[in-house]
């Protein structure tokens, strides 16, 4: 007994310096370096060499998978090591919650003023004093014409018979589980436990028309034919137009929801003059076409629009006489969200069986 | 060690320092995460972020849901087809390549060593090139006139346990096969001289010799299999729902820490069970193969 006393004091004499210590110094090059916490292919990379090049400020560009992974490192940090962050709505949210993120000095953005309004005063950043979006997205319906024997209006027609084993969604449990709460006229973020089991059983009612369920490149499986009809994100709309220009796209008539993406400031972001210097690089009306040329959202920056280029005009501006009543999608109870978890994974069961 | 009275074990102490190292890095490094998920698995959520830390038995009450029940009887069916179908592919192999010329047992281990040098995920994806609509499989059996159309293979649970059976058959192969080098063929040799034929000779000699390879091999696919939730992920369309999957979507997606640590138990006590059970079935304490 005694001798494992003396193993496990041991142990934490070992272990805990090394878990104290483990930060290590900062250098002091650190103004010349500017950490970007975004996901993966944000940027083209033509743009983030040009702006090294005119700046002198290295970019270290870190990534994240899931909005969740970013907020418990940015919360393991303190709101520090990074010097901008750029994520979905309902996560910034939380981070200006947990006062993660520092007010914006907007006259240090040049072009502040050529944001699109339709994206500010919304719910995560209410008075427009921590965000600037970049890059905004709808839920969307495309399918092929040549294979899908209906025409698809809404959410309601994937229902359809005809389309057996044929659709494909995304992974986004609350926007697939969404979209049953919208075909019953709920809203989406309604935390009425009744509503979300009827929108649960809705949707096990659509699992055998559902083919496969993924997040990444699901685009790739209408132009190889592998499904005929798909839920999936803006950029993966773009995309798939501009490979197949025949397939159709449809903003369900049951009402749609807005995703957008934001960059804040850490509120102890080493280098935030760096963040600054890299919003006024790319908020540039010229580049920041490039950047959502090459992300394939919608521009979020009224300056931008007019710098599309024709092939991409249809796909990254709003189209005309767009319908802007609409909900987004925010954070609910976690009691509410745990049924949706639960219908979501009775959903993929279903559809597996 | 052979013990042939000349040599002297060192002392106790000098075991017990010289292990010192690894208990410390264990305790640290393994005790201690687990322990802090078997906490973390009685605690509450709070708001849509945070964990409070308040006593609650509700985490293990909701796995009792048909939800996710189904999950554990889907990783459970799952890992029982691909162990059955891994031992059926795995042991003949393992078995003949014990009896190969030493030149050519050395060659067929680097061929199933060399897959191992690229990624997993890398190799998942070649059979997703195999599987898709039009892909290889789809136009060979097009052109040997076996289907009309298009077949939907991949995003099925077959397609699912392909990719696992792939994932896991070197370690059947090598438990075998390492049971099966040991087999003294001069057994065998006097059961056929005396007249057993020679599968007689095959089901009383060579069989229960291999065995405990067959048993290890089964342990070392069983439990991998209950756990390699990507597979099913990518080769499944997300259709095949793991206890994997659903832990993975509590922790990343749905930020319910505390019910993904209670599912991690969870799983942990069913595996523990069944190492449990195997133990009894096979009266065995080690494993062939493993050291």
């Amino acid at each position: 007994m005694k001798k494992i006393a003396v193993m496990l004091g041991l142990a934490f004499i070992l272990v805990i310096p090394s878990i104290l210590f483990a930060g290590g110094s900062k250098d002091k090059q650190a103004k010349k370096e500017f950490t970007l916490y975004t996901w993966s292919e944000m940027f083209p990379q033509e743009i983030l060499d040009g702006f090294e090049k005119e700046t002198g400020i290295r970019i270290n560009y870190v990534n994240f998978d899931y909005d969740e992974t970013m907020l418990t490192k940015l919360e393991t940090a303190g709101g520090g090591d990074y010097d901008l962050v750029i994520a979905d709505d309902y996560i910034i949210e939380t981070a200006v919650e947990k006062g993660l993120a520092q007010k914006l000095d907007k006259s240090k953005i040049k072009n502040y003023s050529g944001i699109n309004p339709i994206y500010q005063k919304q719910f995560y950043d209410l008075r427009d004093e921590y965000t600037v979006p970049y890059g905004a997205g709808v839920q969307t319906i495309v399918y092929d014409p040549s294979t899908v024997k209906v025409k698809i209006s809404g959410y309601a027609d994937l229902w359809d018979p005809s389309l057996r084993n044929s659709i494909g969604t995304i992974e986004n449990y609350r926007v697939i589980n969404g979209m049953a709460l919208k075909v019953l006229g709920k809203s989406y973020n309604t935390e009425n436990i009744a509503d979300i089991q009827a929108a649960g059983d809705r949707l096990t009612a659509l699992a055998p028309n559902i083919r496969l369920i993924k997040d990444d490149n699901l685009q790739d499986e209408i132009i190889s034919g592998e499904i005929s009809a798909a839920v999936m994100y803006t950029s993966q709309v773009t995309m798939a137009k501009i490979e197949n220009p025949n397939l159709e796209v449809v903003f369900p008539k049951e009402g749609i929801g807005f995703g957008i993406m934001a960059g804040f400031i850490p509120s102890k972001a080493p280098n935030a003059e760096a963040a600054y210097a890299f919003l006024n690089y790319i908020m540039d009306a010229q580049r920041g076409a490039e950047c959502f040329e090459y992300l394939g959202y919608y521009s979020t920056w009224t300056s931008s629009d007019s710098y599309i280029s024709p092939e991409y005009k249809d796909f990254l501006t709003l189209p005309a006489g767009f319908n802007l009543d609409m909900e987004m999608i925010q954070n609910i109870s976690p009691r509410a969200d745990e049924e949706h978890s639960k219908i979501w994974t009775a959903f993929k069961t279903a559809a597996g069986n | 060690m052979k013990n042939n009275g000349k040599l002297r074990l060192p002392p106790k102490a000098a075991l017990f320092n010289a292990a010192l190292p690894m208990f410390i890095f264990t305790l640290a490094f393994v005790l201690g995460p687990m322990i802090y998920m078997v906490v973390l698995s009685f605690m509450q959520r709070e708001g849509n972020w945070g964990v409070a830390a308040n006593f609650t038995l509700r985490n293990y009450a909701r796995i009792g849901e048909p939800v996710y029940l189904a999950t554990f009887a889907q990783s459970v069916r799952l890992a029982f087809t691909t162990t059955i179908l891994t031992g059926a592919l795995g042991y003949p192999f393992g078995y003949y390549m014990a009896r190969l010329k030493p030149v050519w047992r050395g060659r067929v281990m680097l061929l199933i060593i060399i897959p191992f040098w690229t990624s997993s995920l890398m190799r998942l994806y070649g059979w997703i090139i195999m599987f898709r609509a039009n892909g290889v499989l789809d136009s060979m059996l097009l052109k040997l006139g076996f289907a009309s159309g298009p077949l939907r293979l991949l995003y099925t649970y077959p397609a699912v346990v392909t990719g696992m059976v792939y994932a896991l058959i070197p370690f059947m192969i090598y438990s075998v096969y390492a049971s099966a080098e040991k087999l003294d063929w001069a057994l065998v040799e006097a059961a056929r001289n005396l007249g057993a034929s020679r599968f007689k000779a095959f089901a009383t000699v060579s069989f229960p010799l291999t065995m405990p390879g067959l048993f290890s091999g089964i342990v070392l696919t069983f439990i991998p299999s209950m756990g390699l939730f990507f597979i099913a992920d990518i080769l499944g369309g997300n259709k095949v729902v793991l206890v994997g999957n659903v832990i993975q979507e509590q922790l990343m997606k749905a930020h319910d820490w505390p019910y993904a640590a209670a599912l991690s138990v969870m799983l942990m006590a069913m595996t523990s069970l069944f190492i449990f059970l195997y133990r009894r079935l096979t009266r065995s304490g080690d494993l062939e193969g493993l050291v």
